[in-house]
């Protein structure tokens, strides 16, 4: 149980996929104008990456493996994703109207995630279970959230600060997210 | 050519076309009441090719 904690706490705090391996940028830099947006592209991520990690886990063990052409999970991956957030933007825009208003309009920027794919590797190639696998595939999105709400409230209060001219926009913004990236680097020796 | 070769292959197909049944049927389902002028406020990156980029509603505007 502890270990799964560890996985888990290592995955949002320590290893975070935005600040240590600066993956997700696109997302990270342009829905975190306004906090409302952040939640929204948050939740969103969090949903595509465990029902798609789920998916191309099974599809490796259960179809590539057996077959003997497990180097085809790149090719997989990529389509399982792109293939579940066509069924889910369907899905919720048959059956949910409010929550497609709400989240629909984020998911087709989520298949351009490089998080997602990074994701469903990692639970190979780390030879994860089926539980660590589950963790794992929450705890990363979970951490990219977190993150990208804290951006959002700060790039809330710099539209309101005086900034010089030439670091207006995404200047200030990278600016901000390297102090967060070394600011998160104290975390390195917690778990 | 060998066997794995061509399961690969047909892998691959079959993989593909069930993308391209589910992206078919997701653009034949009609937009609900209310939504068809979402858009997402992206301003982030400068990777014009992504179909969020704001230079892509400039050019339709310019054509439309």
């Amino acid at each position: 149980m502890s270990e799964l904690f560890s996985l888990f706490l290592a995955a949002v705090l320590i290893n975070n996929i935005v600040l240590t391996k600066f993956l997700g940028i696109c997302p990270f830099l342009g829905v975190s104008k306004k906090l409302d947006s952040a939640f929204g592209m948050g939740v969103s991520v969090i949903f595509v990456i465990v029902g798609a990690s789920i998916m191309s886990y099974g599809l490796y063990y259960l179809v590539l493996v057996p077959l003997g052409i497990e180097y085809m999970k790149l090719i997989t991956f990529i389509l399982v994703i792109a293939t579940f957030v066509q069924f889910t933007e369907m899905f919720i825009k048959k059956y949910s109207p409010a929550l497609y208003k709400s989240l629909g309009i984020y998911l087709p920027l989520i298949t351009t995630n490089c998080v997602v794919l990074q994701v469903a590797l990692d639970n190979i190639s780390n030879e994860f279970n089926f539980i660590e696998m589950v963790i794992y595939s929450f705890a990363v999105p979970a951490g990219f959230m977190m993150v990208l709400l804290l951006f959002a409230t700060i790039r809330e209060r710099l539209e309101t600060s005086e900034i010089p001219e030439a670091f207006k926009g995404n200047p200030i913004a990278l600016v901000v997210a390297a102090i967060m990236a070394l600011a998160f680097s104290a975390f390195a020796g917690l778990v | 050519m060998p066997s794995n070769l061509i399961t690969a292959i047909l892998y691959a197909m079959v993989i593909a076309a069930v993308y391209a049944i589910f992206y078919y049927l997701n653009h034949k389902t009609p937009l609900p009441k209310g939504c068809e002028n979402l858009k997402v406020e992206c301003e982030g990156c400068k990777i014009s090719s992504c179909e969020l980029h704001p230079s892509h509603n400039i050019k339709e505007e310019v054509h439309g």
